[in-house]
């Protein structure tokens, strides 16, 4: 019986992991398909932006020097296809001469300091405040939660970004309204650390607030469900103590949807915060992805999604196996 | 008491974060003040490479590193320099003699002499016709099939000789690069993958020191700087992709200087210690017809008919658009020769059209595009309704042209019987409508775009070239009398002949209509004044070269 159970656990997880590797050759061959049916040539935008008139002859140079003359089925999909294969994800167009991968990994930190640790803030205070409102239905943290929740997430996030410059970095002056440290400052490290986390704070400000409200929608529904449930009536009847029946039996079986959305953010933490790194000139994936969109950069642009594939998927994986954990039913 | 313990645990934790938080909050990391000397500036733009063989996209900062060898500031202004400190070009306007300044040097001490500038110009020519030839950044060899030769005759002299007389050699934007750096570069390398990285050696005021790609690029003051070294201690340019934040910053002291939006000017231009300023650009905004015929024409012949083009030209009220889109930051568009570019500036008086519905009415009556339906809409000479579809959207390089003044072209001509749809792209999207019929362009029918090229004659002419159809020239227009006044005008140094070719050339376009020129827009910024004095008096800042940043001082 435990060798059935361990079979079937192992065939779930090489499932899994097979459609995910089926999932990643599919982005990856959408990655190439994608961005070269959008409209506009990467080289006449690289020299469009120069103020001397431009011949014919130069783009087309330049082309030939990116190898774009070449056909694209078969020659430039199978050079793509088994260059990222090995790992390579070229060079870019744009940033002339610099690796793909350097590139992305030079945004990395940026981009998971920002929305990662938005990410965490949003998921601690809306799950942890989303599940009490639901708790406590009806009662003023409810209402409350549940109308800033609302309002929250219904804000535009470059909106509320710019609130938060024009609050606390242009009136008050207490933070930084732009950037990721001071540039030339001759500091000690601790100083450095500070300078640091004062610039995060309005960005992650910024993406939390906007992110906490679903979390809160979510626990609030999920706990609400709970609650009326029969064996919450029966646990009550069994005389078990408010917080006996909250942390044995509602907030585990609260927290499957919440898994799932939780993962899923996770897997997004990688694909930056566009509009925020946007208005802070946070050095993030988010600013690189529309820099080689408008420059049609399609190595850099496979590379970002390649990138976000992978995340998304292993975030779904990560789902899978703690759907397992979680709940009973699925694992038999 | 479990209670107690949590709430004595909650406070104690809140007191923590308390007592840290001023600290971080007054950290001397993040002061931002007077007292450093250091002019900030917040821009928008996105530099890719310090490598000027390799883009174009890092104009700034490279110009304040860099030197031009005479460029567009030095010819428009006296008290501006480049490299050279004087030029002159003889009799048969082949050879041009150029001095280069006495005891120039470079920011790490060596001399700058001409043989620098001899390299620099030979490297480019070396390349010529060589798989990797240097042709896609700021120093390109573009042009440079009119040189002859490029010879240092001594440190301090200059020749260049062309194959014909042509002003390229002082118009060229080729930034001077010292030969001790750059001599061991291969030509694959400095066209892509050589990153040039800072501390960059030049003989401009301000050397760029430290280069965060998305971020900031942080100058320190050249020690031999050939008037002398700046008296500021140094520049940090923040790179933007919006300009809220820049104004943000102007409003709260972090900048210095910056951008603005017309909106933002107006509310700066009321503050006492903010000072506001515009400067006339070589930007010029248009409405092209696409002339094409055949493959990727527009949706009517009337397109191709300068009639037709001539009488829309009498819809268009450049004042309002000025007025109304710009809220007055712009010069009304008229020929194709904008009004900074002041040697060959006309406002072509005598011919030119009037803002007058009616008479745009009564010429396409004439014209034989009239409305014989009687539904409000005119028809082609085939007998088809009028609709056309106007394209438009930014292209990079260049001020977004408002929405407002499309909607107000739009408006106009439905006005007059000719219905448009207007469809906003990006500048990809719009690159790829409105290049050659022949590669894949064109079947559209208006469009609203803009362009800023250099103010030498050839780029002011461009835009009607036949060479360029698709690229500068996005209205396919063909005139052969236009492309002769072109070629002639390449081959001309006297100025006072390239005027008058400049001016056939220009009434000629205006006249067979194949653009309509809307507005010349003025770029916006706005300065501080309590930490630095020198900013200019109306272009504060200058769009081709480092003033005032040569010059400012602390206060």
């Amino acid at each position: 019986m435990a060798g059935n159970a361990q079979e079937g656990r192992t065939s779930r997880i090489g499932n899994v992991l097979i459609r995910a590797a089926i999932t990643l050759s599919m982005v990856a061959t959408l990655n190439f398909v994608l961005f070269r049916v959008i409209p506009g040539d990467p080289a006449a935008l690289l020299l469009g932006g120069a103020r001397m008139s431009v011949s014919a002859e130069r783009i087309e140079a330049q082309r030939q020097n990116w190898g774009l003359d070449r056909p694209l089925f078969p020659d430039q999909i199978l050079d793509y296809l088994s260059a990222t294969l090995h790992g390579d994800l070229g060079y870019s167009f744009k940033f002339r001469g610099r690796l793909v991968s350097d590139l992305i990994w030079e945004r990395l930190p940026a981009t998971i300091a920002l929305v990662g640790l938005a990410q965490l803030i949003a998921m601690l205070c809306g799950v942890m405040l989303g599940l009490y409102a639901g708790w406590r239905r009806g009662g003023a943290v409810d209402r409350i939660a549940m109308g800033a929740s609302l309002a929250l997430y219904s804000t535009p996030s470059f909106w509320l970004a710019m609130v938060l410059v024009v609050i606390f970095s242009t009136a008050l002056g207490w933070f930084p309204g732009y950037g990721i440290y001071s540039p030339g400052a001759s500091i000690g490290s601790t100083d450095k650390i500070l300078d640091y986390l004062r610039h995060l704070a309005l960005p992650v400000a910024a993406v939390a607030l906007g992110l906490i409200g679903q979390y809160v929608v979510v626990a609030r529904a999920a706990m609400s469900d709970v609650v009326t449930e029969d064996y919450m009536v029966t646990a009550r009847a069994k005389g078990l103590t408010n917080g006996q029946m909250l942390m044995r039996h509602a907030f585990r079986n609260a927290m499957l949807p919440l898994v799932t959305l939780i993962t899923l953010n996770l897997g997004y933490v990688v694909a930056g915060a566009i509009t925020v790194e946007a208005v802070f000139a946070w050095p993030g994936i988010g600013g690189l992805t529309v820099e080689a969109l408008n420059a049609r950069d399609y190595p850099v642009l496979q590379g970002i999604f390649l990138l976000l594939g992978v995340s998304i998927v292993a975030a779904n994986l990560l789902a899978d196996l703690a759907y397992g954990i979680l709940d009973p039913r699925i694992r038999q | 008491m479990n209670d107690w313990s949590m709430n004595r645990r909650a406070v104690v934790k809140a007191m923590l974060v308390g007592s840290v938080a001023p600290w971080v909050i007054n950290s001397r990391a993040f002061a931002s003040s007077c007292s450093d000397h250091i002019v900030r500036v917040g821009s928008m733009g996105a530099p890719d490479s310090m490598n000027p063989f390799a883009t174009w996209s890092s104009f700034w900062p490279l110009v304040l590193s860099y030197d031009s060898l005479v460029g567009v500031d030095a010819q428009r202004h006296p008290d501006r320099r480049g490299f050279a400190k004087a030029w002159a070009v003889a009799d048969d306007g082949l050879t041009w003699t150029i001095k280069v300044w006495p005891g120039m040097k470079w920011s790490d001490g060596q001399p700058a002499t001409a043989r620098d500038a001899a390299f620099t110009y030979n490297y480019l020519l070396g390349s010529v016709g060589k798989p990797d030839e240097l042709n896609i950044g700021q120093n390109s060899t573009d042009g440079m099939e009119q040189v002859a030769s490029v010879t240092a005759i001594d440190d301090e002299t200059l020749r260049i000789v062309t194959k014909a007389p042509t002003r390229w050699p002082i118009d060229n934007f080729v930034l001077m690069v010292p030969e001790h750096v750059w001599k061991d570069i291969g030509y694959a390398d400095a066209r892509s993958t050589f990153r040039n990285d800072p501390p960059l050696v030049g003989t401009g005021p301000m050397i760029v020191a430290e280069f965060q790609q998305g971020q900031f690029v942080r100058l320190t003051p050249n020690a031999y700087f050939r008037t002398e070294q700046p008296k500021t201690a140094g520049m940090i340019i923040h790179f933007f992709t919006t300009q809220d934040p820049i104004a943000q910053g102007l409003k709260s002291g972090s900048f210095d200087c910056g951008g603005v939006t017309a909106a933002q000017w107006a509310a700066f231009s009321k503050e006492s210690d903010i000072g506001v300023y515009e400067s006339r650009v070589e930007q010029r905004d248009y409405l092209a017809f696409n002339t094409a015929s055949g493959k990727g024409a527009g949706s009517t012949k009337a397109l191709q008919d300068p009639a037709f083009r001539d009488a829309i030209g009498y819809a268009i009220d450049q004042k309002a658009i000025v007025d109304r889109a710009y809220r007055g930051h712009a010069d009304p568009g008229v020929g194709i020769v904008m009004p900074v570019a002041a040697d060959y500036y006309s406002d072509l008086s005598d011919i030119r059209r009037r803002f007058d519905l009616a008479e745009a009415g009564r010429r396409l009556d004439a014209a034989g595009y009239r409305d014989t339906n009687g539904d409000g809409v005119r028809e082609d000479k085939e007998g088809k309704s009028l609709q056309l579809e106007l394209i438009t959207g930014k292209a990079s390089g260049v001020s977004e042209i408002p929405i407002a003044a499309v909607q107000l072209v739009a408006g106009w001509l439905g006005q007059i019987g000719i219905p448009v749809s207007v469809t906003q792209l990006d500048s990809g999207a719009l690159t790829a409508r409105t290049t050659a019929p022949t590669d894949g362009g064109g079947s559209w029918d208006l469009l609203i775009a803009s362009n800023w090229l250099s103010s030498s004659p050839h780029d002011l002419l461009v835009l009607g070239s036949s060479k360029s159809i698709g690229l500068t020239n996005r209205s396919y227009w063909t005139n052969e009398k236009f492309d002769a006044l072109l070629t002639e005008v390449d081959r001309t140094v006297d100025l006072k002949r390239s005027q008058e070719l400049v001016d056939q050339a220009a009434r000629l376009i205006y006249a067979e209509a194949p653009y309509i020129i809307l507005s010349h827009p003025l770029t916006l910024g706005a300065y501080r004044k309590d930490c630095f004095q020198g900013w200019g008096p109306e272009d504060a800042i200058s769009d081709w070269s480092y003033f005032p940043f040569d010059r400012l001082r602390p206060i």
